[in-house]
């Protein structure tokens, strides 16, 4: 069931996810387009998350934002402050500087390089901010030689959540936290729970599908939705998805659609990536377990394959 | 299981089948022999990848045989590597032609089949009497559109075709003909099985075809011709030495959402090049095979196989394909499909719509089928020939592709 409608509400809106935004030059969404999407969503009932872009809109655009209960999901930036109190800031890199807003969740998105390369400093970031998504923006391009590698940083980051929860705090750390704390799936769902207008007054399934390509749309406010095979878009359309429990997952369909040109359908580099993940959380949580009682409802089972397709059969 | 590998040797062919699903055929894109080998090298020097018992080296165009010269060095090339290689497949391996049969009967060919015959299955495709053959199965023009795609003409091909089925039954005598049936065809069914059970062909695989082509009263015409063939094949004793692939004692039934879940169509498990050293899922993929959607290129000879895009086909299944009536069907057994013509009739770019065009096709053979099996079995049982009938009949062939 559809529930959130994801607003861009510029063509240089932040990306907070895998797909870079390629627009450069600043495109407000029409104010009339503003209103009957909020229209819409309020019809819908539809939550609301406007995406900003990096400097301050217009009175009146800000005036008819706040016709709606809605998120704000804003960049970390040097420029003027697009909204006083964001819900989500996204870093694009690491800057080197503090995060100010530390009860904020912050979104970030890096390279698996710039993450292999600098694991401190994202290690620090996890320990200042309420809560942290990493988002690796080269998903696709990790091959089997990384892997050690990226192990490798994530026990590097497993230290510092084990520290930390030994201590008494309780940090969110997207890549090794939210297994742990999910009792069932918890996928990105676009184009089944949330769907994103963009400045040309269109819907896409998600920003990464009007980034890369304008006329990849599913409708129009005016219009209506249209998402065809909308089935293929949900987890029990998916044969290797619906029987994995790496919940955390994001199971990005515009990913699969760029690697296998199915949107139901995961490459092996998010495959083993994910996996990767869930491996060192359920060593976590174990380790965790030797000092301390924690979760003890949690069970993440050892499993003794990265791909779900490599077992296929055994379904 | 057999690996299937193929060779798209040109999109070249003498007729312009009026039926025929390959819309982009044209007398430019012929495989080089530069190709062929660089292909051949990429198969056999990846072992792993190709773990299949076996293997069939299949070759299609347009009309195979018009490249036997490619053809024969490409073989003698398979061969020779591998055995040098050691290859698993050496002397497990057969190469495979599906041909109009108008070649067949040339010095070129009839060589190639002498010097391979212990590896070879050939099947010479014809669609019955002179009139339902000639219906469809014509010359292409000498001239082509701007585009370069052939153009149908007047002149059939029976007699060109028929005048090689004896030579074909002797070097071949269990061979079996494909027919294929759309919407103009359904009054000759009768007659055109008939037809090739007396040219001595016994074994008859038929299907309709999968594009949406039928017309409203089509599934009932099918169903009263298969009724009267399946008089004719009872009541004149065929059913003895000869098959039809329409009746089958497995069609028909309801199927269980997990326990016959598996993917009816081989795409993606088989392996098709062009001219261009594109590789494919099917031959269905390559672009002369498709009307509205982009050919779907899994790799190219020097690259090789992206393993992502074959995910897709490897863990498609039939469930997650099909529609909720494919499911609730209680006749649903038999029900086949191909994931080319899905591909290119699905509402997006996915191989994961079942097109079900030939829904109401499937249930009037359906119908007629379980006429036919009640009707013979009564006719065995009062001849107390039932049981010695189920231990030693000629069994149909379920290939359709």
């Amino acid at each position: 069931m559809m529930q959130y409608l994801v607003i861009l509400l510029d063509d240089t809106s932040v990306s907070y996810c895998h797909c870079d935004n390629p627009h450069k030059e600043r495109r407000l969404i029409g104010l009339d387009d503003l209103r009957m999407s909020i229209r819409y969503a309020m019809m819908e009932n539809l939550m609301v998350q406007m995406v900003y872009p990096n400097y301050a809109l217009p009175q009146e655009y800000l005036d008819v934002i706040d016709t709606i209960d809605h998120h704000d999901i804003v960049p970390w930036g040097t420029g003027d402050r697009p909204v006083q109190e964001p819900d989500v800031v996204v870093m694009d890199g690491l800057s080197g500087e503090s995060p100010v807003l530390r009860n904020v969740p912050y979104v970030l998105r890096i390279t698996k390089a710039g993450l292999f390369k600098s694991v401190d400093a994202v290690a620090q970031l996890t320990q200042q901010v309420a809560r942290l998504n990493v988002v690796i923006t080269d998903v696709e391009t990790i091959t089997d030689a990384e892997l050690p590698k990226y192990r490798e940083v994530l026990d590097t980051l497993a230290e510092v959540v084990k520290a930390e929860y030994l201590t008494g705090c309780a940090p969110q750390l997207n890549l090794l936290t939210d297994r742990m704390m999910l009792d069932k799936p918890n996928h990105c769902n676009a184009g089944v729970e949330n769907i994103t207008l963009a400045p040309n007054g269109r819907f896409y399934l998600c920003p990464a599908f009007y980034y890369t390509d304008a006329d990849d749309n599913v409708g129009s406010v005016a219009e209506g939705l249209d998402i065809r095979n909308p089935q293929l878009l949900r987890l029990d359309h998916a044969p290797l998805c619906r029987h994995c429990d790496v919940w955390h997952c994001r199971r990005c369909v515009w990913l699969n659609r760029k690697m296998t040109y199915e949107v139901n359908t995961p490459s092996h580099e998010q495959c083993v990536m994910a996996h990767t993940e869930r491996e060192t959380t359920r060593r976590l949580l174990a380790n965790v377990r030797e000092k301390a009682t924690f979760m003890s409802e949690v069970e993440i089972k050892e499993i003794d394959y990265s791909d779900p397709f490599d077992v296929r059969k055994e379904w | 299981m057999a690996k299937n590998i193929t060779f798209i040797v040109t999109k070249d062919c003498q007729l312009a089948c009026k039926y025929c699903y390959l819309v982009g055929k044209n007398m430019k894109e012929r495989m080089s022999w530069e190709t062929a080998k660089e292909f051949i090298d990429y198969v056999l020097s990846h072992e792993s990848e190709f773990p299949e018992e076996s293997v069939i080296w299949d070759f299609i165009g347009g009309e195979p045989f018009l490249e036997i010269a490619l053809i024969d060095r490409i073989c003698d090339y398979l061969k020779l590597r591998m055995f040098e290689l050691n290859h698993h497949w050496f002397n497990s391996y057969r190469f495979s032609f599906s041909t109009n049969g108008i070649n067949y009967h040339t010095p070129e060919v009839q060589r190639f089949i002498e010097k391979n015959r212990d590896h070879l299955s050939i099947g010479i495709t014809i669609d019955g009497t002179e009139r339902k053959h000639d219906m469809n199965r014509v010359y292409k023009q000498p001239s082509t559109d701007p585009n370069g795609i052939t153009l149908s003409s007047d002149k059939g091909s029976y007699n060109d075709v028929v005048r090689n089925i004896p030579l074909w039954l002797k070097q071949f005598p269990d061979a079996g003909t494909k027919v294929t049936i759309s919407s103009t065809d359904i009054p000759y069914i009768t007659e055109s099985v008939l037809h090739l059970y007396s040219l001595g062909i016994h074994q008859v695989n038929i299907n309709v075809v999968f594009e949406d082509v039928w017309q409203e009263g089509d599934d009932s015409r099918f169903e009263e011709q298969l009724m009267t063939l399946a008089d004719a094949i009872i009541d004149g004793g065929y059913y003895e030495d000869y098959a039809c692939s329409f009746f089958s004692e497995q069609i028909g039934k309801p199927l269980d959402p997990e326990r016959d879940n598996q993917n009816w169509c081989g795409a993606g498990r088989m392996l098709s090049v062009d001219a261009a050293g594109k590789l494919y899922p099917c031959t269905r993929f390559a672009q002369y095979s498709l009307r509205e959607k982009r050919a779907l290129v899994i790799g190219n000879i020097k690259d090789g196989i992206n393993q992502n895009l074959l995910r897709p086909f490897l863990t498609l299944d039939r469930v997650t394909q099909s529609p909720q009536k494919c499911l609730d069907c209680e006749v649903a057994s038999g029900c086949a499909w191909c994931q080319g013509e899905n591909y290119d009739a699905a509402r997006t770019n996915t191989i994961y719509e079942r097109s079900t065009a030939i829904c109401l096709m499937h249930k009037a053979r359906v119908r007629a089928n379980n006429y036919y099996w009640n009707k013979l079995y009564r006719k065995l049982e009062l001849e107390e020939h039932r049981e010695e009938y189920e231990k030693n009949h000629r069994k149909s062939n379920p290939e359709i592709c």
